[in-house]
Formats: C-alpha cells, sequence, structure tokens
C-alpha cells in the first residue's frame, strides 16, 4: 500500500481516511524540495555506504522534506526503477518515549501476551529509512539502544524476546536534532553523534528561500521575494531576545495566507510576530521589520 | 505788631531754653500760618508746640520739625486737623520723642497721598511698632520716614496690614522686621496696584505660618512674580495664601517652584493654568501648586488640548475619589498613573521608549549589532562630532532624544523608523564601504580633476611624490578636489539620495513614511536665492534628492547645470547602484559646481524650479568634460558653506567613520597592505587640518597641538573599548511592568561591582506606584575570616549532621518506578496477574499493568534574603526592646555614612550574640543542608539608608557554586541600617525570576517591621512601609515565587498579619531556635 504526497495532505484536511501499517508508508511522487548544496549526493553515497546520518538544523529548515525527498528519490534510482520510494518510519521524539516504544512490547490480549513490534524493529525488518526526529528529545537511555545498529553490526537486540535482528538491506537510520537549544540537558551524547556523518541545515539564501516560499505557498513572485527578506531579516535577531529565527515553514504559510487573499502585514503579523515570541518587545521590533517591507 | 509776631514772642523766652533755633523756626511758621488761622487758632497751635518742647529733655527736636513742618501740613489740613496732628505728635512724643519728630518730618510728604482724615489712623500705626525699646524706637522711625514713600503706592489700609506684618516679625526680630521693611517701598512700587493687596496678604499669612520665610518673599518675590503674566499675578498670590494658610511652612516653597516653573511655560497659558490651580485649591492647595510646578515638564510634552485631559484626570482623583494624597502625587509626577497618562496622551516619542526596539529593528535590518543612542552621547566623546544631528559612526546609531514632528504619537514613532532606517541604510547599503579607483554598478571609477589641488586647506604644500599617505579611502577620494566641502557636501548628498532610493525599493512599507517626512523636509528649507551659487546648486540637488524639484529656486540662465545634476543624481537612484556610484557621480556634480562662480545674485534674477522635461530626465552622467576629469573651481572670494541637512539624514562623516572603522579593525594585527599600522601624529594632525567632518568642540585657535592629542585620546579611547554598546550589558526587561527594572548608565570602571536596579515603591494612599522610585545597588559582599564557617559547624556539629541527614531523605531516587500505567515500558506481573485474575472473576478491571520508571529531578530555587538592619545588633540575652531610630538622618546620606564609618570602626572586637549572628549561624546551617539537597540557593542582604541607597549584598548568588568565598562573606555578614524591604524584595524576586526552576522560593528573614528614611509620611508612620512590602510580596508570588517571612520579632504578628495576608509568615518565639527553624521550614516549603 503506497501514498503519494498529495493524498497525504488530503488526509491532513480531513477530506481522505487511510489506516496502514507504519513500514508501509512510501512516497509516490516527488515532494517538492530545493537542494541548497551537496546535501542530495551526500545522502545517496551514505545511503549506499549505510552510513547512518544525522540531520542538524533549526526548526523548519527542510530536515523532514529533505528525508522525505530523499526516500523517494532513492529508490527511483534503484536498478529496479521502481516508481516508489523505500519505506519511511518517522518517529517524533518525546522525552517519555523508552527503549520499547522504540523496539516494541508485549501486549495482553484476552489471556495471552501477543508481541508488538516497535517502529525501530519494523524498519529493521522492512529495509526502511528510519528517521528519529528531534532525538535530543527522547530519554538518554533509549538513545543508547541504537549504537549497535549505526556501526558496522546493523543488528537490533530485542532483549524481551531473546533476538538478535539484523537489518535488511535499504535499512538507515536517520536522526534529526536542532542545535539552537543549547541546553545541557537537551545535548546529544557524544558516543550517539560519533555514529553518524553530519549534515548541517540552514535556513536557505534569500533567493531560494523566495523560490521555496513561492512554490510551496503558490504566491506571487515578488511576495515571496519580500517573505524571503523578511526572514532574513528577522534572523537578523537571533541570540538578541530570539532564540530560533524564523523558519521557512513559517514563511510558507505567511505566503499561504498571502495568496489567499490576507494582507501581508496581518499574514506575517499571525504566520511570523506572534507565532515567533511572546516577548512584546521583540514582537514590536518584528512589527516594525515586517511594517517597513510590506506597505499598508 | 502782626499776631503772628505776638504769638512768636509770647513764646519765645520759653523756647529759647530749649534750643537756640526754637524761637526762630516758631516766628518763621507762625509767618506763614497768619493768614490761615486765626489768632487764637494759631495761639494754641504754637502752645501745642511749645507743650510738646516741654514734655522731655529732648523732645524740643520735636518742637522743631513741628514749626517747620507746620505750614506745608496746614495747606492739607483744616485748623482742628492741624491741632489734632499736633496732639497725635504729642502722644508720640511720649514714648520716643525721636519718632515723633520722624512722624512730624514725614507729614508734609505723607499728606500728598493720604486724606486728611486719614492722618490720625496714620499716626497710631506707627504708635503700634513703637513699644519703648530702642529697636523698637528704630523700626517706628523708618515707619514714618519710609511712609511718604510707602503712601505713594498703597492705601492706608494696605500699610496697616504691611504694619500687622511688621509688628508679627518684630516680635521674633527686629532686623527681619527692620529689613522687610526697608524693602517693602522698593518692592511694593513696581507692583501693578491689583497686585499689591494679594501681595500683602500672602506676606501676612506667610509671616504667620512661616515668619522666617518672609524675608526671602520679599527678596524673592519681585523676581519670582516677573516670571508670571502680569494680569495672572493677583491669583496667583491669593492661591499661594491659601496653600499657606492650609499646608504652612511648605506655602513658601511651594509658591517659589510654582513661579518658577511658569516661567517656563508661554504666558498665554499661565491664565488657563492658575484658574485649573485654582480649582484644585478647592479641594487640595497642594496639589494645585504641585500641578503648576509640574506644569512646563507636562506642557512640553503634550498639547493644551492633551494637557486639559491629563490634569481631569489628577482632578478626578481629587474631586471624585476623594483622595488627596493620590492626587498631589499624581501631579507631582510621583505617580505610575500620571506617567503612563502622560505618555499615552503625548504625541512627543522619547528614545528611551523606542530605543529597545529600534536597536533590534536595527540589528534584524543589518544583520549586524547596532546600539541605538540619542545623539548627545556621541559628541561628549569627542571623537569630531559636534552637530546633535542623527547620524551614524558605523556601529552605533545615534537618534535624537525626542520626535515630536507630528501631532500623533504612532506617527512620531514611524518618524524614529525613517531616522533609524536612514542611518541603518547606511551601514546596510554599504556607505562606509567605498574604495577609491573600484567602479561602480553604473559608472566608471570618479574622474578627478586634472590638476593636483594647488592649497590644501591647512595651507602645507603636498608633495608630489607622496601621493598615498591618505588614512582611509574616502580620504583618497577628497584628498582629488580641492574644495573639500564642496565635494564632501555634494557626496553627502548623492549617498543620501542612493541610500534613500535603496530604502524606498528595499522596504515597501516604509517607503510611504519615508516621503512624508521628506516633504516635511522639503518644506522646511532655507531659502536658495540668498544663497551663493555653489550652495544654491547643492540645496538644488538636495531638494531633487528630497522627491521636491518643483521646490527648486534656480537662476535660469544656469538651467543647463541643473538639468545635468538632476539627470546625474538618477544614477544613484537606480537599482544596484553602490557607494562607488555616488563617489563618481560626486565627483562628476563637483565638476559642474565649480564651474559656476560662487556668488549671490542680484534680485533682478530670474529664477525657475525643475520643469518637466527635467523631471523626466534619464539617468546620465555629465558629458563633454572628456576624459581628464572636471576643472578645479576657481578661486573665489567666498568660501563654499553647505546648506543645512534635513533632519531625518543627519550628519554623514564617511571619512571620519573609515578611519574609525580602520582603528578598530587594525587594533593589533597588520595585514599586508599596511592597513592596521598604527597612526602617526602628523598623519592626524594633516588629516584633522584637512577633513572638514571632523569637528570639535573645545577646538581652539592656535592651539592645534593639543587638539590633536586631545583627539587622538579621545579615538583611543573609543576604538579600544567596545563600541557602541555592543558588549555592553543589556538588561532585557521582564515582561512583569509592575516590577520594571532599569540600568541607569553605569559605566563607570571605578566601581565595577555594583549594578543598579530602579524599582516602583507602591504608594498605598495614592493607591498607585511612584515610578522609579527606589534604586537598588547590588554589590557583592565583603569577605572575612574562613574561621567563622569552621567554628559554626564544629559548635552545632549535632545540629549539622542532623538537617543534613534529613535534607538527605528528601533528595530524590534518580528513576522511581511508576506502577499501575495503562501504557509502559513493561508489564508488572502482580498487576496483569490481578487483572487477570478480576477479569476471569467476571468484574471489568482497568487495564493498568504497565509501569514505567521515571527520572524523578528536583527543580528547586530558593533565595534566602537576610535583614542587616541596625537593629539585628541587638543582643539577644537581653530582653529585646523595640528599637528606635531615633537619630534620623534628616534625609542626608553624608551624615548616614559618616555613621557607617564610625560604627563600624567602634565595633567591638568580641561581641556576646546578636540576632545577626544567628542569622549568620542559620546561614551556615542551610548552606550545609541545601548543598547536601542540591536545590539552586541564592543568599542575600540587604540595608541602605534612604530611596536611592538600598543595597542589597550577594552573599551568594543562584548560580554562584559554593566555596571559600561564600564561607568568608558568610562570616562578615553584620548589621547596618535601616530596612526598606520593598526594593529588597522586588530585586530578589527579579533574580528568582530570571532563573530557571519549576519551584521558586523567597525566604525573607528579619527581626522587626520594615522601616527606613522617606519609608512613610513621616518617621513615626508604619503603614506606608507595610503596605509597599506586602505589595511587593504580592507581585513576587505574581511572578510565581512563592514568598516567606519568618521573624523572631515577638510583636510580629501585629504588622506581618496585615502585611501577609495570605501569604506564609511564621513568629518564632525562641530566637535561638532560628537555625533549627529555618530548615525545618524549608523542608516543608521546598519538600514535595
Amino acid at each position: 500500500m503506497t501514498i503519494t504526497h498529495e493524498e497525504l495532505s488530503h488526509a491532513a484536511s480531513g477530506r481522505g481516511f487511510r489506516r496502514r501499517a507504519v513500514e508501509e508508508f512510501r512516497l509516490t511522487s516527488e515532494p517538492y524540495y530545493l537542494p541548497i548544496g551537496d546535501e542530495v549526493a551526500l545522502f545517496e553515497h551514505a545511503y549506499r555506504e549505510k552510513i547512518p546520518v544525522l540531520l542538524k538544523g533549526p526548526t523548519g529548515s527542510g530536515k523532514t522534506r529533505f528525508v522525505e525527498y530523499m526516500s523517494w528519490r532513492l529508490h527511483e534510482r534503484t536498478p529496479e526503477g521502481a516508481t516508489e520510494g523505500v519505506p519511511l518510519i518517522t518517529v517524533a521524539c518525546h522525552e517519555d518515549l523508552t527503549a520499547s516504544d522504540l523496539v516494541g512490547r508485549y501486549l495482553i490480549e484476552g489471556s495471552e501476551t501477543r508481541w508488538i513490534d516497535g517502529p525501530i524493529t519494523r524498519a529493521v525488518r522492512v529495509g526502511a529509512i528510519c528517521y528519529l526526529d528531534e532525538i535530543v528529545e527522547a530519554r538518554k537511555d533509549t538513545t543508547v539502544l541504537i549504537h549497535p545498529l549505526t556501526d558496522y553490526r546493523r543488528l537490533l537486540p530485542v532483549e524481551k524476546r531473546g533476538e538478535l535482528l539484523e537489518a535488511a538491506d535499504g535499512f538507515l537510520l536517520v536522526l534529526s536534532y536542532n542545535p539552537g537549544y543549547q541546553s545541557a540537558l537537551k545535548d546529544i551524547k557524544h558516543s550517539t553523534r560519533q555514529r553518524f556523518i553530519a549534515i548541517e541545515f540552514g535556513y536557505p539564501p534569500r533567493e531560494q528561500e523566495a523560490e521555496i516560499v513561492r512554490v510551496e505557498s503558490e504566491c506571487s513572485d515578488a511576495i515571496a521575494a519580500e517573505l524571503a527578506k523578511l526572514g532574513e531579516k528577522v534572523r537578523n535577531l537571533r541570540e538578541h531576545g530570539l532564540s530560533e529565527g524564523v523558519s521557512t515553514r513559517l514563511l510558507v504559510y505567511a505566503g499561504k495566507l498571502i495568496a489567499r487573499g490576507i494582507t501581508p502585514r496581518s499574514a506575517c503579523q499571525t504566520a511570523v510576530v506572534w507565532a515567533l515570541t511572546d516577548d512584546v518587545e521583540i514582537q514590536r521590533s518584528i512589527e516594525e521589520v515586517v511594517s517597513s517591507i510590506f506597505p499598508e | 505788631m502782626s499776631i503772628a509776631a505776638e504769638v512768636a514772642a509770647r513764646y519765645e523766652p520759653e523756647l529759647a531754653k530749649f534750643g537756640q533755633t526754637l524761637p526762630e523756626d516758631l516766628a518763621v511758621a507762625a509767618a506763614a500760618l497768619e493768614g490761615r488761622l486765626s489768632a487764637e487758632e494759631l495761639d494754641r497751635w504754637a502752645e501745642s508746640g511749645v507743650r510738646l518742647a516741654r514734655r522731655s529733655l529732648r523732645s524740643w527736636e520735636a518742637a522743631a520739625e513741628y514749626f517747620r513742618a507746620g505750614p506745608a501740613v496746614a495747606e492739607k489740613l483744616s485748623a482742628a486737623e492741624l491741632l489734632a496732628w499736633g496732639e497725635a505728635a504729642g502722644s508720640l512724643a511720649d514714648r520716643s520723642s525721636l519718632v515723633a519728630a520722624a512722624y512730624l518730618r514725614a507729614s508734609p510728604g505723607a499728606l500728598r497721598s493720604l486724606p486728611p482724615g486719614d492722618v490720625e489712623p496714620w499716626a497710631r500705626l506707627g504708635d503700634r511698632i513703637c513699644r519703648g525699646s530702642w529697636k523698637s524706637i528704630a523700626l517706628a522711625t523708618s515707619f514714618y520716614q519710609e511712609s511718604p514713600e510707602l503712601l505713594e503706592s498703597l492705601t492706608l489700609r494696605q500699610l496697616s496690614r504691611l504694619v500687622d506684618i511688621i509688628e508679627a516679625l518684630a516680635e521674633r526680630s527686629y532686623e527681619l522686621a527692620a529689613r522687610c521693611f526697608e524693602a517693602a517701598a522698593s518692592v511694593l512700587a513696581p507692583l501693578s496696584p491689583a497686585d499689591r493687596e494679594p501681595f500683602l496678604e500672602f506676606a501676612w499669612v506667610l509671616t504667620r505660618a512661616s515668619w522666617a520665610d518672609t524675608r526671602i518673599y520679599f527678596e524673592r518675590a519681585p523676581a519670582l512674580l516677573a516670571q508670571v503674566d502680569p494680569p495672572e499675578r493677583a491669583a496667583l498670590l491669593e492661591l499661594a495664601a491659601e496653600v499657606t494658610a492650609s499646608a504652612g511652612r511648605a506655602g513658601f516653597p511651594l509658591f517659589a517652584s510654582a513661579a518658577d516653573a511658569l516661567r517656563g511655560v508661554d504666558r498665554a497659558e499661565h491664565p488657563r493654568l492658575i484658574r485649573f490651580a485654582q480649582r484644585l485649591a478647592q479641594a487640595s492647595t497642594v496639589a494645585a501648586m504641585e500641578y503648576l510646578k509640574s506644569a512646563p515638564i507636562v506642557g512640553e510634552r503634550l498639547t493644551a488640548d492633551q494637557m486639559a485631559r491629563w490634569s481631569d484626570a489628577g482632578l478626578e482623583i481629587l474631586m471624585d475619589q476623594g483622595n488627596a494624597e493620590g492626587a498631589e502625587a499624581f501631579f507631582r509626577l510621583e505617580s505610575a498613573r500620571a506617567e503612563r497618562l502622560l505618555a499615552q496622551l503625548s504625541a512627543r516619542v522619547e528614545l528611551t521608549a523606542v530605543s529597545p526596539v529600534l536597536r533590534l529593528y536595527a540589528k534584524a535590518l543589518t544583520g549586524e549589532t547596532v546600539a541605538v543612542h540619542p545623539v548627545q552621547e556621541l559628541e561628549e566623546k569627542g571623537i569630531g562630532w559636534v552637530a546633535g544631528q542623527a547620524t551614524t559612526e558605523g556601529t552605533a546609531i545615534y537618534l535624537p532624544s525626542a520626535v515630536s514632528t507630528f501631532s500623533d504619537q504612532r506617527d512620531n514613532v514611524q518618524v524614529y523608523k525613517v531616522y533609524a532606517t536612514h542611518q541603518t541604510g547606511r551601514i546596510e547599503f554599504g556607505s562606509f564601504d567605498y574604495r577609491h579607483g573600484e567602479p561602480g554598478a553604473h559608472t566608471s571609477p570618479p574622474r578627478l580633476p586634472a590638476g593636483r589641488p594647488q592649497t590644501p586647506r591647512g595651507g602645507a604644500e603636498r608633495p608630489e611624490e607622496e601621493p598615498d599617505r591618505a588614512l582611509t579611502e574616502m580620504q583618497r577620494l577628497y584628498d582629488g578636489f580641492s574644495d573639500r566641502s564642496l565635494i564632501s557636501a555634494l557626496f553627502t548628498v548623492v549617498e543620501d539620495t542612493r541610500v534613500d532610493a535603496c530604502t524606498a525599493r528595499e522596504y515597501g512599507g516604509i517607503r510611504l513614511w519615508l516621503r512624508r517626512v521628506q516633504e516635511q523636509a522639503a518644506a522646511e528649507r532655507p531659502d536658495a536665492r540668498s544663497m551663493p551659487l555653489r550652495s544654491a546648486y547643492v540645496e538644488a540637488l538636495l531638494r531633487t534628492s528630497l522627491g521636491n524639484p518643483e521646490g527648486i529656486e534656480w537662476p535660469a540662465r544656469h538651467r543647463g547645470l541643473l538639468r545635468e545634476g538632476i539627470a546625474a543624481l538618477r544614477i544613484v537612484e537606480q537599482p544596484g547602484a553602490t557607494v562607488q556610484d555616488s563617489a563618481a557621480v560626486a565627483a562628476a556634480l563637483y565638476g559642474l559646481a565649480a564651474s559656476l562662480p560662487n556668488e549671490r545674485l542680484g534680485g533682478e534674477e530670474q529664477w525657475v524650479a525643475a520643469d518637466e522635461e527635467m523631471l523626466a530626465l534619464a539617468p546620465a552622467m555629465p558629458g563633454g568634460e572628456g576624459a581628464d576629469g572636471a576643472p578645479q573651481p576657481s578661486a573665489d572670494a567666498e568660501g563654499f558653506e553647505s546648506p543645512p541637512q534635513p533632519e531625518f539624514r543627519g550628519d554623514f562623516k564617511p571619512e571620519l567613520v573609515q578611519l574609525l572603522m580602520r582603528l578598530r579593525e587594525g587594533a593589533g594585527e597588520t595585514d599586508g597592505d599596511g592597513r592596521g599600522t598604527p597612526l602617526t601624529a602628523e598623519q592626524l594632525q594633516e588629516l584633522l587640518e584637512n577633513s572638514t567632518e571632523i569637528l570639535i568642540s573645545e577646538m581652539a585657535e592656535g592651539d592645534l597641538a593639543s587638539t590633536v592629542s586631545l583627539f587622538l585620546t579621545n579615538l583611543e579611547r573609543e576604538t579600544n573599548l567596545p563600541s557602541g554598546g555592543e558588549q555592553a550589558p543589556v538588561r532585557e526587561r521582564s515582561g512583569d511592568g509592575s516590577g520594571d527594572e532599569e540600568e541607569p548608565a553605569d559605566e563607570e570602571p571605578a566601581a565595577p561591582e555594583v549594578e543598579y536596579f530602579q524599582y516602583d515603591e507602591w504608594d498605598f494612599r495614592a493607591g498607585d506606584y511612584r515610578p522609579r522610585w527606589c534604586t537598588v545597588g547590588q554589590r557583592p559582599y565583603e569577605e572575612g575570616e574562613i574561621d567563622f564557617y569552621e567554628e559554626t559547624l564544629v559548635r552545632h556539629h549535632g545540629l549539622v549532621t542532623e538537617t543534613r541527614r534529613q535534607f538527605e531523605l528528601m533528595r530524590p531516587e534518580a528513576f522511581r518506578k511508576i506502577k499501575r500505567l495503562e501504557d509502559g515500558e513493561e508489564i508488572d506481573l502482580d498487576q496483569a496477574t490481578e487483572f487477570l485474575v478480576d477479569k476471569r472473576a467476571g468484574a471489568a478491571p482497568l487495564a493498568r499493568f504497565y509501569y514505567r520508571r521515571n527520572k524523578v529531578e528536583r527543580d528547586v530555587a530558593v533565595s534566602f534574603l537576610l535583614d542587616m538592619s541596625a537593629s539585628t545588633d541587638e543582643e539577644i540575652d537581653k530582653q529585646r526592646k523595640k528599637y528606635d531610630e531615633d537619630d534620623d538622618f534628616d534625609g542626608d546620606p553624608a551624615k548616614y555614612f559618616q555613621w557607617l564609618a564610625q560604627r563600624r570602626s567602634l565595633r567591638a572586637a568580641d561581641p556576646p550574640k546578636r540576632i545577626v549572628d544567628l542569622e549568620k549561624e542559620s546561614a551556615v546551617l542551610l548552606v550545609e543542608a541545601l548543598e547536601a539537597i542540591g536545590d539552586a540557593y541564592g543568599i542575600y542582604g540587604f540595608s541602605g539608608y534612604g530611596r536611592d541607597n538600598v543595597e542589597f549584598y550577594v552573599v551568594k548568588d543562584l548560580d554562584e557554586p559554593f566555596g571559600d568565598r561564600v564561607r568568608r562573606r558568610i562570616a562578615k555578614i553584620e548589621p547596618v541600617r535601616s530596612t526598606r524591604m520593598g526594593p529588597a524584595i522586588r530585586h530578589a524576586t527579579y533574580k528568582l525570576t530570571r532563573h530557571e526552576a519549576k519551584v521558586r522560593i523567597l525566604v525573607l528573614v528579619s527581626d522587626g517591621r520594615p522601616q527606613d528614611h522617606g519609608y512613610g509620611r513621616d518617621r513615626t508612620e508604619k503603614e506606608y512601609a507595610v503596605h509597599d512590602t506586602k505589595q511587593a510580596l504580592i507581585e513576587a508570588r505574581r511572578a510565581g515565587v512563592t514568598p516567606f517571612l519568618i521573624t523572631v520579632d515577638k510583636e510580629g504578628h501585629d504588622y506581618l498579619k496585615q502585611m501577609c495576608d495570605d501569604i506564609g509568615y511564621e513568629v518564632v518565639a525562641d530566637i535561638e531556635q532560628l537555625p533549627r527553624r529555618l530548615t525545618t521550614l524549608y523542608r516543608v516549603l521546598a519538600g514535595d
């Protein structure tokens, strides 16, 4: 069973509903991704060489989209020439994420217990790309679990069942993390991070960001250019009260609102100013930047 | 023999006994009076004089005056009145013949303005003053002496009031009375008649309320009143009298400052202000005066209408809420409400209000850290800027301290934005990035004029073989032109045009406001017709650049030059134009301007504006000059002077900025092309001589050497120090409005460790905050001996071990097993079995048989705030006495510090155990316990004297690691002075809120009620302090901090109940128990 990108967005808007096992998720059409550097080639080689990948970068800078894009693109390049992407299993990490959430657990059904594979186990079995989003959020003891998977062994021990799973060929572990938090509590362990090659994601340069915003939001060229300019200016405020600059995603949202007829100023107010910060002073500063760029 | 001769002869023998001249005086007088008086009357008159002479030893002198004045007096008086006049002299002579003589002597003069019927009352006035003592006699004498002059301006009634005043003063001091009296005539005469009575009435009230002020009043009143609109003076005086009647001693100072304040207000406004003050006076005279005092400050920020709305708000507090104290604070501008309203109503925008936003705005636009400062600051640096105009020196932007261009506040914020955008535009669009000889986007490198400049401004001939001594790229450009002022003015216009064009293109939103401000600036341009031609040319270009070519005034016969100039300006308005283009265009324009004679044109000249054709011109470089460049200007009688810059563009000094940037970069490193080599004095001197940009206010004629060295020192200081506040601590404001903290400029390296914070104080009477009322100085505490800490540990060995153990119990296990979960890591066998059993038995159990291990972290931050007031010096053994604050220092901090030093030196070597010692021991115990549990904790002490000296001592900061320094500081804790709790609590709260923790606790340890100088209406008042402390505690709780008070004051219950309301507090009955209690308490507070 497969899903296209369009279908996904249908699902998001509530028009369609579909149930499927996580490992069956594949992309069937090319998601929009504008390469900024050589990250596509890097990832392709890493995939071939089975080197796990760590994606670093601020929120909304396209990490998840990149993984989706790669999962689609990689499969197209396989000798079989299939039209569907590599299965992609995404786990959003949170602070209560435990090892059994990832590997699997026993459930009681009737008077029996039944074993349920966790997402990582499924990825290992089917040879999917397993994408652990925001890995720093997960409990430290959880992350140790993935270590044997990331080196030459490519093994997943399942203690409760006394099994050792060897990863299928297409399996690749991809982590993402946001170094912007800068908190000692939320840092990635060195023993973990040194098992990955890292690809850094920044916000794209103005012209490319304008292009992304235009394509994604279907707004006009001029608006996209102004939004990209706004993004650049607001990002100058990082470390000055803003822990993170405005993400491309937010700019796309603003663009979508504008394309739907909302005035640029109020679109930016909702999608940028209020979305970014609660600090009144910084809000005012960003408002001033918005009002400098967009006429009333 | 005539009747007169008969009379004279009759008394001659007797009179002769009193004095040689008397018979003669009588004879002359009698002869003069003969026609007016009957024989009998004349005789009675003469006899009266003789009786006068007879009264006492020296009364003959009075008699002589009597005879001499008689004829003149008789001209105004009837016979009967004349005799009465003499009788009055007689009764005066009973007291003093001197006084009588003075009375008689003054009579003719006094009668010029005095009606005959008033003579007697007038005489009695002097009688009132005369009390028999020689001082009173002197005073009465001078009363009569001054009377003729005084009566010219005063009615008898008014004179009588003056006598009332003098009489009252004389009871205190004759000197004072005499001095007022002497001043009276010269003070009263210049007043308008209508003002005299109010003047005297106020003086009368003042004398009764505060006699010592009367003299100052007489001395200063003329000058004070001169500041007031004449028709309003009487009203003001009446108001002052009312105020003094109720406010007593405060009356005169209030009047004086109100009158002074009125000087700062347009006279046309005076009637309105005084009318309103009169309304206020009905309920509170003090409020009325405070209103007048604040008028200039408020008037500067508000229009008349806005001010009326502002004052109505104060009136409402006074009348409708009946809160006189509140209204007084309001009008004194010591109320947050007043300030808020003022800020709301005012169209004027202060830089302080917008600078945090503008700073971030500038940072956003440029991507660099750009500080925002008022222009004055740059001038003070003495690095070449003097004019008070907006500008930038490359790393910071300097803006005027307030903007009130438009009548709406929001509009003025936009104006600020335009200012800021233009200045940041210079940074963002690279106005200072000029590289000599590089081409622009639309032009080739600037064509320098053909010949080298013959005579640079400094006069020294520059040798040809030394072409590149220039310090900056800009200097290389400017050096190519003999008239630096002209090229600099042209470059400024061109570059500003480019920056404005870039801004308008890049920032569509601000375009509109830029346009409005440009229009405003265009409307204020000076008349070009009176300028010499070259200035007029620059002016014409400036107007073009401001988008107002229609406003150009330009002589028709040079139309071609204008045309070429406008076309050239268009070049830099194109997209992509860089500063290189600006330089090339400026150089080309220089050629055009130089071809003009710099002379003023006659009145018959025909002037034109830019026409349709010029407006439609395409960008074009002026041609025809050939590749050799423009000519140098001909030598002219008149030097070129640049027209003033529009305010929003302000000063532009690219040469100086490049120099500064070079110095900043060059600090330490030297790169290949020799940039970064240190400046030589000669280079700098040359720069100073040549540059038209460097302006130094102290630049003394002929004293170039010292100016250069001063400039150099300033430059060094500027470029070595972190510039533009880049590294200066910028305190982010907390979102909470009530505990506003501000950091006053405290960059003095002399006191590096003290940080100042300002806090509002709650005035419960006014029901409002007093804005920025208290200054809290935070400093690390002094360090003492380390032994104390160890000794305490040894002494309290048992207690320490016990508390440590108890606290360790509070320490959470690293992982806690949480059972009975619907979802979890693993199945809990017991639960699962139970579940299955229940299920089989037919019950419908909840499927909660999972468990998980959760990491539990304590997340507590606590601050202990120790009262270090003098009262903690109290020995515990003695029965606690209420600490009386009987030596107040009358608000004089100097006395306080003196006292402090004395007290410290007097400290006995081995004092008995005091409250503070217990506080110290508690601190030791707490530290031990808290280190065991691992909570973040801070220990602070506070004391001080007065609202400006709240001292906040850091014994251990929240994030400071525990160590020997902390141990030493604890040992040093000792009593200081007062207990102003409010600001200390506010500051401790502020520090806690900046610390990330789930639970924040503030424990205040004190030994009594809050008290401090000025912490209440007077010394005895306790309410104010209690209310402010309560408010501070409430603020703390609102900020998510749990406050708790612990006191050893047995009488604490009465005020603590009021102060704490539902906030936790505890009175420790047995003082010795404090250390034990504190630790126990903490476990309760911070336990989970």
